[in-house]
């Protein structure tokens, strides 16, 4: 199925602890950028603060005392299939999106997978984006020391940088993120307005990020798909090569011709969201793939794909 | 989803996306059982795909046998047959290069 008729639409809106999520979210439902929308709201701890702020613009739902990624994601499924329930009765209010308000604890890939091993929430619910909010003020002491922050901007779709007029060396940052997830868009915002960023002087270097572990930053590996190429055999190819090296390709991202259409393909490490289908250009001009991730052998990736198509 | 089998539980998973109509799904299914096996070979597995059965049907030579509803589910199963994982960047897929 790549329709996403019928299927309730789901932005999870992330960002380290204090990155001005709620504040973006707010100004965001304000002017009414998601239609109508639920909000569900996650925070770590008992006692739940951000809810009031966001209550005046719509439904809320709250789950607190728990991160929606690790220990209360039946919690997350729960409500999400009260939702989905809630959306299919007669007489039920219309339903645009729902925007998941992640703690800022939380690591978005394992929430979208969650959500596609679901039997009921994979049938309901299409994943939409995953905006990644980026502290301007911190976030370049949070990456240097923590690496869930990398984590969640491996993840994104979209990367906001929030705190832009406060931010000490907002180039360097700007260029860091390009380096961690070079296929997300980078915008900024203040208070949750829209606040435009001047293009990258170059030369700009990124922060030296620490590579110890896992936590190597994540280089992106362009892959020319043959013309001509067989939907087929590159399914089966690009299957394979996730099963088994899902941990270290943070990202996958590209346009791939099929006898459906061009389809636009986007993963998450191992989790690929239902292809959606893109308008021909007429010419065969983007048949690329970028996988970003750790340790991948560029060569062997060609070989293995050239091998197989 | 049939009512006798189960399949599909889900809605098809990406890799089933590729074809609109009933005859490019044929099609696909067919020219998907060449390449899956192009890439079981070295490891002893084969897929046989019918067209008819929904599913892959997944076996080894020493006489497993596991009809899977996509490939995520093929993937898995191969690896819980051969204890090792099919990896297309592996010496035994590359070997002859």
């Amino acid at each position: 199925m790549t329709e996403a008729e019928g299927r309730l639409r789901l932005t999870i809106l992330g960002g380290y602890l204090g990155a001005g999520k709620t504040t973006w979210l707010r100004h965001a439902l304000y002017e009414g950028r998601f239609g109508k929308a639920h909000v569900i709201v996650n925070e770590a701890a008992e006692i739940p603060v951000d809810d009031a702020f966001l209550r005046s613009s719509g439904e809320v739902t709250v789950l607190a005392g728990g991160c929606v990624c690790c220990t209360a994601r039946a919690d997350l499924i729960a409500a999400l299939r009260g939702l989905c329930d809630a959306r299919s009765r007669a007489g039920a209010v219309r339903l645009d999106t729902v925007v998941l308000e992640t703690s800022g604890l939380a690591d978005p890939a394992p929430i979208a997978e969650a959500i596609r091993a679901d039997p009921v929430l994979t049938r309901h619910i299409l994943l939409d984006e995953i905006i990644v909010l980026v502290d301007g003020l911190h976030g370049a002491a949070q990456l240097a020391s923590d690496p869930l922050g990398r984590h969640q901007i491996e993840a994104a779709d979209r990367l906001i940088l929030t705190k832009p007029d406060a931010a000490p060396d907002l180039n360097r940052l700007r260029a860091t993120l390009a380096r961690l997830n070079p296929g997300a868009e980078v915008t900024a915002a203040a208070h949750g307005v829209d606040w435009p960023l001047p293009p990258l002087p170059a030369g700009v270097l990124p922060m030296d990020l620490v590579e110890t572990g896992d936590v190597a930053p994540p280089v992106p590996v362009p892959v020319a798909l043959p013309e001509g190429m067989d939907w087929s055999p590159f399914s089966v190819w690009l299957s394979a090569l996730l099963h088994v090296h899902g941990d270290r390709i943070v990202r996958v991202k590209g346009v791939v011709r099929t006898p459906a259409g061009r389809l636009l393909l986007q993963g998450v490490r191992r989790t690929v969201q239902s292809p959606e289908i893109l308008p021909d250009p007429g010419a065969p001009t983007d048949d690329t793939l970028v996988l970003i991730g750790r340790d991948i052998d560029a060569d062997r990736v060609r070989r293995s794909l050239q091998k197989l198509v | 989803m049939c009512s006798a089998c189960g399949y599909p539980a889900a809605p098809g998973h990406w890799t089933d996306a590729g074809a609109a109509s009933p005859g490019d799904r044929l099609r696909v299914r067919f020219q998907r059982v060449k390449a899956l096996n192009t890439l079981l070979g070295p490891y002893g597995l084969a897929a046989h795909d019918d067209g008819v059965i929904p599913g892959v049907q997944l076996a080894s030579r020493t006489g497993a046998r596991e009809i899977v509803p996509d490939l995520a589910a093929l993937w898995s199963a191969a690896e819980r047959m051969t204890g090792t994982p099919v990896d297309p960047l592996g010496d035994r897929f590359l070997a002859d290069d």
